[in-house]
C-alpha cells in the first residue's frame, strides 16, 4: 500500500513548484494517474519510486516514510520494495536476460529461486530467450525483459512511466495484461502514469493531474 | 550468485576491442619498462660483479673499452697481444697486488679457452666441484655453464678451433682434456674454458711456425724443424737473461724453469692487475701509456662510459615505454568513461534496482582493475618473449647467461607508477557516476 501526503516539488532551475493530489492506494489496488506531458507526471512518478526526494509533504510505502530515509537507506528501500517499468525498453547491455536479472536480485538484495525465474520467464514468454544477450533480443522481448526485471524481487509497487505510448493498441493491451497479472501475482500496487488515454478503461481507479 | 565482479567481467568481455587495446597497450609498456630496467640491472650487476678487482688491463694498444670488454667480459675481440716479458715488468711495480695473465686465442663450440695462471680463478672466487686444477699443458678446467652446454666431465677430451667464433675449419691437432669442473658463480667465468698459458702456446706453436715469417727469430733455418727452432729460441732467451739478473731470479722461483724460459718471447693478451693502493691508479696509467708500447685501461671507467653510451638507448626506450603507458591510461579512460556515459541510463536503471553509487563506482574500478591485472600478467610474458627475440637477434649466448631476476624493489616503482596512471584515469572516468542524477537521466532519456 501507498500513501501521499502534500506532496510538492520544484526543480532548482525553474520557479514553478508542482503540486501533487494526495493519493492512497489499499493492497491489491491498481490506479492510473492520466496528465498531459510537461503536467509533472514523471516527477510525480519519481516521488513516489524515491528518486527523487519532496519539497514538503510524505510518501509512505507500507509505513515507511520514505522520503524520511538516508540515501544508502533510499537505494536499499528502493531495490526491494519498488519495480519499475519505463517507456524506454532498458536492461543492462552486455548481460544475459537471465543474468540481467540474477543482477537485478543481486543489488536488491534478494533472493528467488532459479525455477521461479523460469516460471516468470514463461509467464512472459522469453524462456526461450533465457541465454540471449539483451541486444540479441526484439522489441517485444525487451518490452517483456523489462517488466520481469520490475517484478522478479516481489516488489509492494509496480510503478510504469508511459508504459505504452509508442506500442500498437494490440501490443499495448498485452503490456498492460502482462502489468496487472504480474502485479496480483506478487500482490503488489500498480501504478501507471500516462497521457494514453487507450488504457483508461483498463482501471477502475484514475486520478488527472 | 551475481555480483558486482561479474558483471564487471560481463561488460569487459562485451566490449572485446576496446579491452584487447587496453590491456595489449598497457602490457607492453609494462613490459619495455620492466624489460629495460632488467637489462640494465643485470648488465650492471654481471659487469660489476666480472670486475673481480680488476683495477687496471694491461694489453695491446688500441680501443680500451675494446680491451676491457674482450678482458674482463670476454666479449670483444682483443687489441692483440703484447710481449709476456714487457708486461711482466710492469708487474713489478711495488704498487701491485696481483697480476693475472690471459692468453686467447682459441674456442670449443664457441665459448672461448682462456689460457692464465691458477690466480685467475682467485679473481671471480671459483670453485673446483668436481676434478682438480690445471696442472700441465693442455688441462683444461670448464665453467659451470660449459659443462652443462656442452655435457663435458672430468676426463673428457676436445680439439679447439682457431679463433675466438666456432668454425669446424680451422681445428687444432692438440688434445685438451677436462680435469676440472667449477662450481656455478654466475659471474663470466661460467662461460670459459680456463688453461694453462702453455696450452695456448704450444697449441699455436705449429701454427705460428707455419704461418708467420721467421723474422722475428732471426735465424735462417727452414721451418719444419720444430725442435731445432726451439732450441735457437731458448738460447736466445739465455743471452738476454744474462742482461737482466732480476728477472732471472724472479724465475728461479719457478719449478717449470725450462718453460718459464721459453715464456720470455711468449705473448699474452692481457694482464689483470690490481693495485695495492689506490694511489696506483694516479701514475701507473700514465706511465704504462707514455713509456711502453703496452696501453692500460681502467675496466671500471670504460666499463661507466659503455653505461653512458647504451644508456641514451635505454631511456629512449623508456621514455616510448611512458608515452605507451600514458596512451594505454588514456584508452582506459575512455573506454571506461564511454561506458558511464553512454550508458548512463543502464547505470541509472542499476540505481532503481537498488544499487548504491558505491556499487556503481566499484562496477567501473574492478573493470579498470580487470585491466590492469591482465595486463600485468601479459606484461611480465611478454618480457620474456621479447628478451628472447632480442637474444636471437642479437645472436649471442652470453647475455643471456647475464641475465638477472629483477629484485623486487625493483619493480615496485614501475607499477606503482603503472597504478597511479590507471587509478586517475579510473578516478577521472568515474567522476560523473558521483555527480549523477538518476531521475533527470530516466525522465531525458525517454
Amino acid at each position: 500500500m501507498i500513501r501521499t501526503e502534500n506532496l510538492t516539488f520544484q526543480y532548482q532551475s525553474t520557479s514553478k513548484e508542482f503540486k501533487f493530489p494526495d493519493i492512497n492506494i489499499d493492497q491489491n489496488k491498481d490506479l492510473l494517474i492520466l496528465g498531459k506531458s510537461g503536467i509533472g507526471k514523471t516527477t510525480f512518478l519519481h516521488l513516489l519510486a524515491g528518486l527523487l526526494k519532496p519539497q514538503r509533504g510524505k510518501v509512505i510505502i507500507d509505513y515507511t516514510e520514505t522520503q524520511l530515509l538516508s540515501n544508502a537507506k533510499l537505494d536499499k528501500f528502493r531495490g526491494q520494495n519498488i519495480g519499475l517499468v519505463f517507456q524506454k525498453k532498458h536492461a543492462i547491455q552486455s548481460l544475459t536476460v537471465y543474468k540481467n536479472l540474477q543482477a537485478r536480485l543481486f543489488f536488491s538484495g534478494s533472493k528467488t529461486s532459479d525455477s521461479d525465474i523460469d516460471s516468470l520467464l514463461d509467464q512472459l514468454e522469453i524462456l526461450d530467450q533465457k541465454h540471449q544477450k539483451v541486444n540479441e533480443l526484439s522489441e517485444g522481448q525487451l518490452q517483456r525483459l523489462s517488466i520481469a526485471m520490475a517484478v522478479i524481487h516481489k516488489p509492494k509497487i509496480l510503478l510504469a512511466d508511459e508504459p505504452t505510448s509508442s506500442l500498437d493498441d494490440e501490443t499495448c493491451k498485452i503490456v498492460i495484461d502482462l502489468l496487472k497479472t504480474q502485479a496480483q501475482r506478487t500482490e503488489a500496487n500498480l501504478i501507471v502514469i500516462t497521457h494514453d488515454q487507450r488504457i483508461k478503461s483498463f482501471f477502475q481507479n484514475q486520478i488527472t493531474l | 550468485m551475481m555480483n558486482v565482479w561479474k558483471i564487471s567481467l560481463e561488460n569487459i568481455k562485451s566490449k572485446p576491442l576496446y579491452t584487447f587495446l587496453s590491456v595489449f597497450t598497457l602490457a607492453l609498456s609494462i613490459a619495455l619498462l620492466l624489460g629495460i630496467q632488467q637489462l640494465k640491472s643485470s648488465f650492471k650487476y654481471q659487469t660489476e660483479n666480472n670486475l673481480g678487482g680488476i683495477d687496471l688491463v694491461l694489453g695491446a694498444k688500441g680501443s680500451p673499452l675494446q680491451l676491457v670488454l674482450a678482458s674482463i667480459l670476454h666479449m670483444d675481440d682483443p687489441t692483440g697481444n703484447i710481449k709476456y716479458s714487457e708486461a711482466k715488468k710492469v708487474a713489478k711495480n711495488r704498487m701491485i697486488k696481483t697480476a693475472v695473465p690471459i692468453s686467447y686465442g682459441d674456442n670449443f663450440k664457441g665459448y672461448r679457452i682462456v689460457g692464465t695462471t691458477n690466480e685467475f680463478l682467485f679473481l671471480y672466487d671459483a670453485k673446483i666441484s668436481s676434478g682438480k686444477g690445471v696442472d700441465k699443458s693442455l688441462d683444461a678446467v670448464i665453467g659451470a655453464t660449459v659443462a652443462e652446454k656442452l655435457g663435458l666431465s672430468v676426463g673428457d677430451t676436445f680439439l679447439s678451433s682457431h679463433g675466438l667464433v666456432e668454425n669446424d675449419i680451422d681445428v687444432h691437432d692438440d688434445k685438451f682434456t677436462v680435469v676440472g669442473i667449477l662450481e656455478p658463480t654466475y659471474k663470466v667465468i661460467d662461460r670459459l674454458i680456463v688453461t694453462k698459458l702453455e696450452s695456448i702456446w704450444d697449441v699455436h706453436a705449429h701454427h705460428d711456425h707455419e704461418e708467420e715469417s721467421h723474422s722475428e727469430h732471426n735465424n735462417d733455418e727452414k721451418h719444419g724443424d720444430h725442435a731445432e727452432e726451439h732450441h735457437a729460441d731458448e738460447h736466445k732467451d739465455d743471452e738476454k737473461h744474462g742482461d737482466n739478473a732480476e728477472e732471472h731470479h724472479d724465475h728461479d722461483e719457478h719449478k717449470d724453469h725450462d718453460h718459464e724460459e721459453h715464456n720470455e718471447n711468449r705473448e699474452i693478451t692481457s694482464l689483470l692487475i690490481s693495485f695495492k693502493t689506490p694511489r696506483a691508479l694516479l701514475t701507473l696509467p700514465r706511465r704504462i701509456n707514455d713509456q711502453t708500447n703496452m696501453q692500460a685501461a681502467l675496466p671500471k671507467f670504460e666499463l661507466d662510459k659503455l653505461y653512458s653510451y647504451t644508456g641514451i638507448g635505454f631511456k629512449t626506450i623508456t621514455w616510448i615505454a611512458y608515452l605507451i603507458l600514458l596512451i594505454s591510461g588514456m584508452i582506459i579512460f575512455i573506454s571506461l568513461y564511454k561506458m558511464v556515459k553512454e550508458r548512463s541510463f543502464d547505470l541509472a536503471l542499476l540505481r532503481t534496482f537498488g544499487a548504491s553509487n558505491f556499487q556503481l563506482v566499484k562496477l567501473v574500478t574492478y573493470e579498470g582493475l580487470m585491466i590492469v591485472l591482465s595486463a600485468f600478467a601479459l606484461g611480465f610474458g611478454l618480457i620474456k618473449i621479447l628478451l628472447h627475440f632480442l637474444f636471437q637477434y642479437m645472436q649471442t649466448d652470453y647475455l643471456k647467461g647475464v641475465l638477472q631476476p629483477l629484485a623486487f624493489s625493483e619493480i615496485v616503482p614501475t607499477i606503482v607508477l603503472v597504478l597511479i596512471i590507471i587509478f586517475a584515469s579510473i578516478s577521472v572516468a568515474i567522476y560523473p557516476i558521483l555527480k549523477m542524477k538518476v531521475s533527470t537521466i530516466l525522465s531525458n532519456e525517454k
